[in-house]
């Protein structure tokens, strides 16, 4: 259908008042940060210097001391800047190959954060002890692998860290001499010398440091920026690091920032931004849909990629971050800069995008199996405004039969501002309400935030104030106080062990020993943990002080892209401890650190209605998915702003295709929810929205493989083709887990079509269709584009031939109720007539499944030699695929268990088979009845050029989901 | 807590074995038969839309086969399907097939024929006794209130007598009037005539031009001032509005300090404070306060300068303003004087009518005196001009669809004031006038609109279009759009207003209650569903 001519009416019309809303001055701009100036003066008097530039870092040989029965080695490091200060080295090599470098200054002033890691690992690492390294004249050596093709380097004079593989430098640490741990010390030692007026030519001899840290001290001791003054009581501490990969032009990661996947460089002649990016857990109002700035989250994890190899770097820093790219002719160059902390990074060898992913998860964990509803629609608004509103929505969702699993509350349900507190004016029943939602199996998510209200009526507050379990201001005592939405607010500070229990306590359903619970909930609903960066409306760039004091004493500069995560992670763990036995929690976060996979999903928070934010949404999504951090979405309909029908549509689809979908939109924008769209926008939105729900196999299968694996859900092209250069900047389109379906999503306005590109010489069918896309004739080394139909109520959606398909095309009011429903398989043949596929399902909620409780099923095509002539065969099998491996849960794993059971009356209703050349002769099952077919005529899979493919309906071949069986098909 | 463990415990053909009219409505039962095939394939049976035979056995077979989801009607196969559940001892009911076998019992379906048997009880000797006791309390409900309605239609017929009779009046004290007008316009015009000469020649006086010009300034004075107060108001709303409304969500401290200081400048108690004790401003000496300019300078301004001009002229000439012929009674006895005065008047008249004298100041203050008259005059009229067209308005409203409704049912509740208590604040809604929310804790009240209109959705006239009112172009919101109102009302026994509603910013909604709504109930002929 193509769009009538109104939407460009519609369009025309828009109000121009949404282009720029970003509030650049709320922020600081490399140049306008003490510690990020003298790191871009660093490298800049690096790149002046040119070759005579030498690193003043260097290994003392003789300190050398290699641990006796482990793959790791402590060395001292001197700066000949600073002779008298001690640095110490300590590099190990875990078992699967990561480098960890980790350098911190001994005996110093005082100590340097070094704890980022702590809460980012999910378990210490273990450390290699079949690999040995060898100590030689200039460096340190160790050679490993299975095919002891990897090597790692730790050269003395000057250090250096290079990791290679088949002797190709692939990862190099102060290869460009950038390597600087600003030292502690104390103010008076720091005072410049004094230069007599006009005798500035002895500068140079009086100051033999300032060919490195330049002339001046800037910003070392007290830092002012707009109206506030940051007191940086420990002075100057930063760390610089220059980080090299020779071989590799494209780096992804170090989420979140609104750009390419394939990141755009910040620094030569053809900077693709001009400031570095930034890692700094920000709320930033209206973010601009393509910039280096930070937003809400930061992972600091850099994947680097050619087509032979990936390598990556962690970088487990949790203070503001900044960080530079530039590129050289063959490879890039990276420089980050922190503004405190231990030096503390892992070199991850890879060598391919998933083995990146999976040494990575292995590190900070992958993301635990969600609880199934959570990937149904999830429609919010900031607010729905009463319990009989969130029951209307819910009624006209229903009276439209339009599929949703949980239903939103934003900030206004709370009374003042008081999260948990429900404001009974207009939540008189919370607890019916939650209930007249949960009794159709949906669930009910409820915003809290970090900020808690300064009011002493108020229990929250009472008992974090009592347990001294809030931020203190940068005296180190008494509570800190900022405005927030409640106004005077004060923040929890989940550093402090003593907060966990409390919150613990908070969620609990029935009140404990007299502590204040949440009895006006239900042990079903989920949790929104927002402005958790933290945002602070009166603070600097709309957070915290840098020198306010967490438990422990560290200063938040040195914690504050950690905070976020702790929020979600103690939600996540309070919830977990709220039932006996346990559900799985659902927490969605807005801020996150390496490490939050394992605490729920994240949104791209705050984005704009516009188109150019839907295309960026995806992109982030993507790049979330490489920091290890899958589950997440951006606001369908985008938060602010009032999207004409058109957008609206195409983001459903987006949204459709998010491992979170969630429609939200801002207090001061009108209600756009699908059932109050005009036809034919209304009948479109039923039909992705069911979609979504059809395929929700295919996507909880897809969790299933990232929970284990760590891989993403969505993966971008790169991933899924690492050798096919020409895929490497492609951002546009993915693939749904390893289900082979290809999604295109349509950004634009007034598409009809859409070009979408093929890396692999295999055939792929049009999902709605089943136009088919043969593979090209002759073996080519190089993809191909394809054009897709792209009409609004179209989807560019491909099916990878190869592949099995599995849905549940039965509609149904939310996902739990399509428990028992019938699946549909869907067999696209590749071009030699095979195809294989899985389905992985489980109770949805509970934790049976690491009981074994769970069905893994593998499918299978494989057409006999001869293919579709006369006496040929096409064979179409289950089989069980957790007998297989593969799954952390097999060791526990019995086909008849309690789950199993409870499906097994649950069938395959119809197969369709996609790319059947020929008329079929007959179809059985088990090679014993016969079942009815149709087929429509059609191109077979080998087929080379373009048309209708011949498909195959197999009509209910009465097969059970949990059972092995075979199909024949004969010609 | 699952039914459908009893759905999984069955082998795997369980749903084929129902019957193949489950979920049939009475309507269509007679449509679900086979039909013999003659070529021996079997019995067959077409789709309810025609586009498909199928074999019989494949209705409500578990599968989908038909385009328009026919074949399944007691399943939950199509996606287009559709399920009557009979429910006896109820009213029969239909719902989506995507609610066929889910597992949940839907209480549209009493009977539980919507799930596997015995996952689900039927209730529906219950369910329809207690929906027969519900009808009937609503019948009820609906016939107290319908008598009330009435009483508002009888209101109407009273009203509309009343306004008839009035008109009639109006119409008979417009003549008189307008009689009147003519008959003093004709004295004024022979007044100034007489005296507009002499007046021109006074009128040149410095004194005279100097007070016009005083007038002109005070009057753009006046304008200027009037000018800037509207804006003071319109500021002070904004920031009133600000104050109250915004949300502390902009993340932006400047609209905090806006807020903060607009409560200094306007000595406003903070929110959540304890007010403060009201200062009253000492006047200046001489200096006229506010509420006297307001109170007087209209009054000022409105003097007639020409009577000023005459007065001013009787005041300094008052010894020598009549000619010392005429001003005999200085040398006349006093006895005499009674007598020449009566004398002198007549003869006066008798001059002045004959035209000799003229332009006296005398005759100056009558020509204005007349011209005062005519003015008084006129205006009468123009009011009781204004009360007819207001009665001829009133009257066509009444009994207008688009006004108070085709009964005029409506006529009764104009301008009636209901308020609905919601701690913070009350709102009030003003029927056909204007709706408000008034804070309790003192403040300002804003505007929630006027009445627009009723029901557009609706066709004017039906009873769905008297269900919504709407009001609109209530005061702006300080970052929004200008609030607005929709009321939706029910029949109910009194006029209340039930809960109030913020759906999007600035628009809100109240429900409530009213007899007019209240149709009457056809006796004998109970609702049937």
């Amino acid at each position: 259908m193509r769009p009538p001519a109104v939407f460009f009416l519609l369009g025309a019309l828009l109000p121009a008042s949404q282009i720029l809303a970003f509030k650049s001055n709320d922020f600081k701009t490399c140049a306008q940060s003490g510690f990020c100036r003298r790191g871009r003066a660093l490298s800049a008097r690096a790149l002046a210097a040119d070759l005579s530039w030498r690193s003043p870092y260097s290994i003392d040989p003789s300190s050398v001391l290699l641990a006796p029965d482990q793959a790791s080695f402590t060395a001292s490091v001197k700066s000949a800047l600073y002779p008298e200060v001690n640095f110490g080295l300590d590099l190990r090599l875990h078992e699967d190959g990561v480098v960890r470098v980790r350098m911190d200054e001994i005996g110093g002033l005082r100590k340097r954060y070094d704890e980022a890691a702590n809460w980012a690992l999910v378990a210490p690492p273990r450390i290699s002890r079949d690999i040995s390294w060898k100590v030689g004249k200039n460096a340190v050596r160790a050679v490993y692998g299975e095919k002891k093709n990897i090597e790692v380097i730790v050269e003395f004079e000057p250090v250096r860290v290079v990791l290679l593989r088949d002797g190709v430098e692939q990862i190099v640490l102060n290869d460009g001499g950038l390597l600087h741990m600003e030292h502690f010390r104390t103010k008076d030692d720091a005072e410049p010398v004094a230069i007599p007026e006009g005798e500035a030519q002895t500068t140079l001899q009086l100051n033999n440091r300032a060919w490195f840290e330049g002339e001046e001290q800037d910003a070392w001791w007290e830092e002012s920026w707009s109206t506030w003054t940051d007191s940086k009581p420990k002075g100057p501490e930063s760390l610089s690091l220059d980080v090299t990969f020779p071989n590799h032009l494209h780096v992804y990661g170090i989420p979140q920032h609104a750009t390419n996947l394939s990141l755009p460089t910040t620094t030569g002649p053809d900077a693709g931004y001009t400031d570095p990016y930034r890692l700094y857990n920000s709320d930033v109002f209206e973010y601009l849909p393509s910039s280096p700035v930070s937003l809400y989250g930061s992972v600091p994890l850099m994947h680097a990629h050619n087509a032979k190899s990936t390598v990556a770097i962690f970088n487990a820093v949790g203070s503001d971050t900044w960080i530079d790219i530039g590129r050289t002719e063959t490879g890039t160059k990276t420089h980050w800069i922190s503004e405190s902390g231990i030096l503390d990074v892992f070199l991850l060898p890879g060598p391919t995008p998933a083995d990146i992913i999976a040494q990575y998860t292995r590190l900070t964990g992958t993301a635990p199996l969600p609880a199934h509803w959570a990937l149904g629609y999830h429609q919010c608004r900031w607010n729905y405004v009463s319990s009989d509103d969130v029951r209307s929505v819910q009624k006209r969702l229903d009276n439209e039969d339009m599929p949703v699993d949980a239903f939103w509350l934003d900030i206004e349900y709370s009374e003042g501002h008081k999260y948990f507190i429900w404001d009974k004016k207009n939540f008189p029943d919370p607890v019916e309400m939650i209930k007249d939602v949960e009794a159709l199996e949906r669930r009910m998510v409820v915003i809290v935030d970090p900020h808690f209200k300064r009011d002493s009526s108020y229990p929250v507050y009472k008992a974090a104030s009592e347990l001294d379990a809030l931020v203190k201001p940068k005296s180190g005592s008494g509570e800190y106080e900022g405005w927030c939405w409640p106004g005077s607010s004060s923040w929890v500070d989940f550093f402090n062990p003593a907060s966990w229990d409390m919150w613990v306590s908070f969620f609990k359903t029935k009140s404990v020993d007299g502590q204040w619970s949440w009895i006006e909930s239900t042990e079903n609903v989920g949790i929104w943990n927002d402005m958790n960066e933290p945002s602070v409306f009166n603070g600097p760039e709309i957070s915290m002080p840098r020198d306010n004091v967490h438990y422990g004493g560290w200063e938040h500069r040195d914690v504050h892209n950690i905070n976020g995560m702790l929020f979600a992670n103690q939600t996540y763990n309070a919830l977990m401890q709220r039932s006996d036995p346990p559900k799985r929690p659902f927490v969605l976060t807005r801020s996150f650190y390496a490490g939050s996979q394992r605490f729920g999903a994240m949104w791209t928070g705050d984005n704009v209605g516009t188109w150019e934010h839907m295309a960026i949404g995806i992109k982030m999504v993507l790049a979330n998915g490489l920091g290890g951090f899958g589950f997440g979405g951006s606001d369908v309909g985008g938060f602010f702003g009032n999207p004409d029908p058109e957008m609206v549509v195409r983001w459903y689809a987006v949204g459709a295709f998010s491992p979170f979908f969630r429609a939200h939109a801002h207090i001061d924008a009108k209600r756009r929810e699908p059932y109050l769209l005009d036809e034919p926008y209304k009948s479109i939105l039923r039909d992705m929205l069911r979609l979504r729900y059809a395929m929700l196999p295919v996507w909880y299968t897809a969790f299933k493989e990232m929970s284990t694996t760590g891989i993403p859900i969505l993966r971008p092209q790169y991933v899924v083709f690492p050798e096919d250069a020409e895929g490497f900047a492609i951002d546009d389109q993915f693939y749904v887990g390893s289900s082979g379906l290809l999604v295109k999503p349509v950004t634009t306005r007034g598409a009809t079509s859409a070009s979408v590109y093929l890396s692999d010489p295999q055939i792929y069918y049009d999902y709605f269709t089943s136009h088919a896309y043969p593979a090209p004739a002759k073996k080519v080394t190089h993809g191909r584009t394809v054009t897709v139909p792209a009409a609004l109520h179209e989807i560019p959606l491909l099916i990878q031939g190869g592949s099995i398909v599995p849905t549940r095309e039965r509609p149904r009011r939310s996902s739990a109720l399509m428990r028992h429903d019938p699946f549909t398989l869907r067999v696209a043949l590749s071009t030699e007539g095979s195809a294989t596929g899985g389905v992985y399902l489980d109770d949805g909620e509970g934790y049976g499944y690491t009981n074994g409780e769970f069905v893994w099923r593998e499918f299978g095509a494989e057409t006999k030699k001869g293919g579709w002539g006369k006496g040929g065969e096409l064979k179409i099998w289950s089989k069980d695929r957790a007998t297989q491996g593969g799954s952390n849960d097999v060791a526990v794993y019995n086909p008849a268990n309690v789950f199993a059971k409870s499906v097994s009356g649950v069938r395959v209703e119809r197969m369709i088979v996609l790319g059947v050349g020929s008329r079929p002769a007959l179809v059985s099952v088990n090679g014993g009845s016969t079942v009815e077919w149709e087929w429509q005529e059609g191109i077979g899979s080998g087929a080379t050029t373009e048309g209708k493919a011949g498909v195959l309906v197999i009509r209910d071949p009465a097969v059970g989901i949990t059972s092995d069986w075979q199909i024949t098909v004969v010609f | 807590m699952y039914p459908w463990f009893l759905l999984a415990a069955l082998p795997l053909p369980v749903l084929s074995a129902v019957g193949k009219t489950h979920g049939v409505p009475p309507s269509h039962v007679a449509k679900y038969v086979p039909t013999t095939s003659t070529s021996g394939v079997g019995q067959t049976w077409t789709c309810l839309d025609g586009s498909k035979q199928i074999s019989w056995n494949a209705v409500n077979d578990d599968y989908c086969d038909c385009p328009d989801g026919s074949d399944e009607p007691g399943t939950s196969a199509c996606p287009n399907g559709v399920f009557f559940c009979k429910n006896v001892g109820h009213i029969g009911s239909t719902i989506p097939s995507s609610r066929v076998n889910d597992g949940l019992c839907e209480p549209e379906c009493c009977d539980g024929s919507d799930e596997a048997p015995g996952v689900c009880p039927d209730k529906c000797k219950d369910v329809g006794e207690e929906y027969r006791k519900v009808m009937e309390a609503e019948r009820k409900l609906r016939k107290t209130g319908s008598k009330i309605r009435a009483s508002y239609i009888a209101f109407a017929h009273k009203e509309k007598k009343r306004l008839e009779g009035g008109l009639v009046d109006l119409e008979q004290e417009i003549a008189t009037r307008e009689k009147e007008v003519e008959r003093l316009r004709g004295i004024a015009k022979r007044a100034e005539s007489l005296s507009a000469k002499e007046l021109e020649r006074k009128k040149q006086s410095p004194l005279y031009q100097s007070l016009l010009t005083h007038y002109t300034a005070l009057k753009s004075l006046q304008h200027e001032y009037k000018q800037h107060l509207e804006r003071e108001k319109a500021l002070g709303d904004i920031l009133d509005a600000l104050r109250t409304g915004y949300n502390p969500n902009y993340q932006d401290m400047a609209v905090l300090e806006a807020v903060r200081g607009w409560e200094t400048l306007a000595g406003l108690p903070r929110i959540n404070n304890s007010p403060k004790e009201d200062k009253k401003e000492d006047e200046e000496d001489g200096l006229w306060s506010a509420e006297r300019i307001e109170r007087e300078l209209n009054k000022l301004l409105n003097i007639d300068h020409v009577s000023l001009l005459l007065e001013h002229e009787k005041v300094v000439d008052e010894p020598s303003s009549q000619s010392i012929l005429l001003d005999v009674t200085a040398y006349l006895p006093d006895s005499f004087i009674p007598p020449y005065l009566a004398f002198r008047e007549k003869l006066l008249s008798w001059l002045e009518l004959l035209g000799i004298k003229a332009g006296s100041s005398d005759t100056s203050s009558e020509a204005n005196r007349a011209r005062q008259a005519l003015s008084d005059a006129e205006h009468s009229l123009k009011l009781t001009q204004e009360e007819l067209q207001t009665a001829h308005e009133d009257l066509s409203d009444l009994f207008n669809p688009e006004g108070f409704g085709t009964e005029g049912e409506w006529k009764k509740l104009d301008g009636l004031c209901l308020e609905k208590d919601l701690g913070e604040y009350t709102y009030e809604v003003c029927l056909f006038d204007e709706a408000r929310q008034k804070p309790n804790k003192g403040g300002s009240s804003f505007s929630l609109g006027k009445f627009t209109s009723w029901n557009k959705l609706a066709e004017p006239g039906t009873p769905e279009y008297y269900t919504r009112q709407r009001y609109t172009q209530g005061a702006k919101c300080w970052n929004g759009p200008q609030r607005s109102l929709e009321l939706i009302l029910t029949c109910g026994t009194e006029n209340v207003l039930l809960t109030v509603s913020e759906p999007e910013k600035c628009e809100y909604q109240i429900t409530g209650t009213t007899p007019a709504l209240c149709l009457p109930v056809e006796d004998g002929k109970r609702d049937e569903l």
